[in-house]
């Protein structure tokens, strides 16, 4: 990975990143040693999962909450949050 | 009044009227007060504390029905809901986030009469291993204040270990309570996944992470576990433990049991000779409890640390993207911003391993990328259960040292992230298999702890105590010197 991948990585993040050169050498350092996957066998392996049935599953209930939750947001108006306008 | 004592003697005093609630949790306010100035294992206080501990005690004296917990003294990592209180993760992203639902663990201690002493530091949203990582500074062992106290759970070992407590909950994703409470000299646990809900636990890697308590015995363990596990209704993943007693037959031993020791754990490079001696000694105690031990190999466990990160920075890459600060968060004012630049720009105050696992988290799952990096990850995953589940056909328990060394200075190992990721080498196994693990604190070796890692088939916790509390019979610890 390089500094420009790593630019390009954060910005899909969405993560301005004001000194990149403080993170290219940590994250290539982990990278390098996560070749280590590339040593082991792992051709006859299948990934596994655990499942869980939809009737296992709790109901999807309205459930009422006793605060008005969108009081505690930082910057509303009515019943809507507010945010930056998009372009 | 003596702080260093267990939750199950606490109640012993409190129901034989020694000491009230309110006295005991007086003398531990106290406590935080003269020494967290220096230790800094809180992150914030609960102001009612004192209200609370006078409530349990107007109900002992008036007859009514009293909690299992009698008012003993609990801090929570800051990681884990309690409404209208401040819930930080130590990242400066939630400075002022103020949790609006109490999570089901602290629910349950609540509903037992436990009084919550306040929140502990903690690794940026748990991504660390020493709380060097923590935006509001590092909490230091007491052990040695010039030692890193492990992480991510090490504002909530140190509570415990210098007396600010009796007991602490914290989040386990690839060690997170098993590091620090062999770093700080307390029992942590680490249980099977799905045994203690983690609704209100603020996500980071889901697949793997779980809350486990922090104690000073291992029966305390067992008293807390009985308290906080089993089935919950907002959390799926949680499973049916039919209500089994932790705490009955405890003290049952090991004799007759096969323990076997993880080779790649107790032979690798990183083991300093200390936790080796330590081992060695430990695999005497449990043969003289009755225990046989052998050697067994796990060939996958070398690449567990690789796959581990790959895994938690993918979950990490995905939970963090809630954090846009428009809903919840820090002030910044949005005039002059569009939409995605404001985020981007507020999201710059994630502290910078945060940012990194971001930035892993982003790649390693991404086209292109997926293939070498986290589709391996999970097949690592899949050939470690096959190979754990195979080994406890044989074994009723597997052993290691829980970190391969010691407690180290601030600053000695932050530089090299390789480093610090190795020191997860003993730990993620359970995380990534789903198995219960157990640190018990084992040896004080040149003025610093030493802990030795349990570990056990699903759902066998109640086993997993029984050889925990052998063990802890044949130590015989110091006190904390602070």
């Amino acid at each position: 990975m390089n500094e420009d991948e790593i630019i390009r990585v954060a910005e899909l993040m969405k993560i301005d990143l004001e000194d990149h050169g403080e993170h290219v050498g940590r994250v290539k350092k982990m990278l390098e040693y996560f070749d280590i996957l590339d040593q082991i066998d792992l051709s006859s392996e299948e990934i596994t999962s655990q499942e869980k049935s939809l009737t296992e599953l709790r109901k999807d209930e309205f459930i009422p909450h006793d605060k008005k939750l969108i009081e505690s947001l930082k910057n509303f108006r009515e019943h809507y949050v507010r945010a930056p306008k998009m372009n | 009044m003596n702080l260093n004592t267990s939750i199950l003697k606490y109640i012993e005093d409190v129901k034989s009227g020694t000491f009230t609630v309110e006295e005991f949790t007086a003398a531990t306010l106290q406590r935080i007060k003269d020494v967290d100035a220096d230790v800094h294992a809180y992150l914030s206080l609960n102001k009612s504390a004192i209200n609370d501990a006078k409530k349990i005690d107007q109900k002992i004296s008036s007859g009514e029905k009293i909690g299992q917990c009698y008012g003993f003294p609990i801090s929570i990592k800051d990681n884990i809901c309690i409404t209208g209180t401040k819930t930080t993760c130590a990242s400066k992203i939630l400075e002022n986030f103020i949790a609006p639902y109490t999570s089901t663990v602290v629910n349950r201690l609540q509903n037992e009469d436990a009084v919550i002493t306040g929140k502990t530091n903690l690794d940026e949203f748990a991504m660390g291993l020493t709380t060097e990582f923590s935006a509001y500074g590092p909490t230091k062992n007491p052990w040695n204040l010039d030692y890193v106290p492990g992480g991510s759970s090490g504002g909530s070992a140190a509570s415990v270990a210098a007396n600010e407590c009796l007991a602490s909950l914290g989040s386990d994703t690839g060690g997170s309570v098993r590091n620090p409470a062999s770093f700080c000299s307390v029992v942590g646990l680490k249980p099977t996944y799905g045994l203690i809900s983690r609704y209100g636990l603020i996500s980071y890697a889901n697949s793997i992470e779980q809350i486990g308590p922090m104690t000073k015995t291992v029966k305390d363990s067992a008293f807390l576990l009985n308290i906080i596990a089993g089935q919950d209704a907002n959390d799926d993943t949680t499973i049916d433990n039919n209500h089994v007693d932790y705490l009955k037959d405890i003290e049952n031993g090991i004799e007759g049991k096969k323990i076997g020791i993880i080779k790649e754990m107790t032979t690798t490079d990183g083991l300093s000779s200390e936790v080796s001696t330590a081992t060695k000694d430990a695999i005497n105690d449990f043969e003289s409890l009755g225990a046989s031990c052998e050697e067994v190999t796990l060939p996958t466990i070398p690449y567990t640390v690789a796959a581990y990160y790959t895994i938690t920075s993918t979950e990490a890459g995905s939970n963090l993207a809630r954090y846009d600060n428009i809903r919840y968060g820090y002030e910044m004012e949005s005039e002059g911003y569009e939409y995605n630049s404001y985020i981007s720009k507020s999201r710059m105050k994630f502290g910078p391993e945060v940012t990194r696992r971001i930035i892993l988290g982003g790649f390693v799952p991404s086209a292109g990328h997926a293939g070498k990096y986290f589709l391996k990850a999970l097949k690592v995953k899949s050939k470690l259960i096959s190979e754990i589940n195979s080994a406890f056909e044989k074994y009723d328990y597997l052993i290691a040292p829980t970190a391969p060394v010691q407690p180290f200075k601030f600053g000695e190992k932050i530089d090299d992230p390789v480093t610090l990721m190795l020191l997860d080498y003993n730990t993620v196994t359970a995380n990534l298999t789903g198995k219960p693990a157990i640190s018990v604190p084992y040896r004080v070796s040149d003025g610093l702890p030493v802990g030795m890692q349990i570990m056990a088939n699903s759902l066998e916790e109640k086993s997993l105590f029984q050889a925990a509390y052998a063990l802890e019979t044949k130590t015989n610890l110091p006190e904390v010197p602070l």
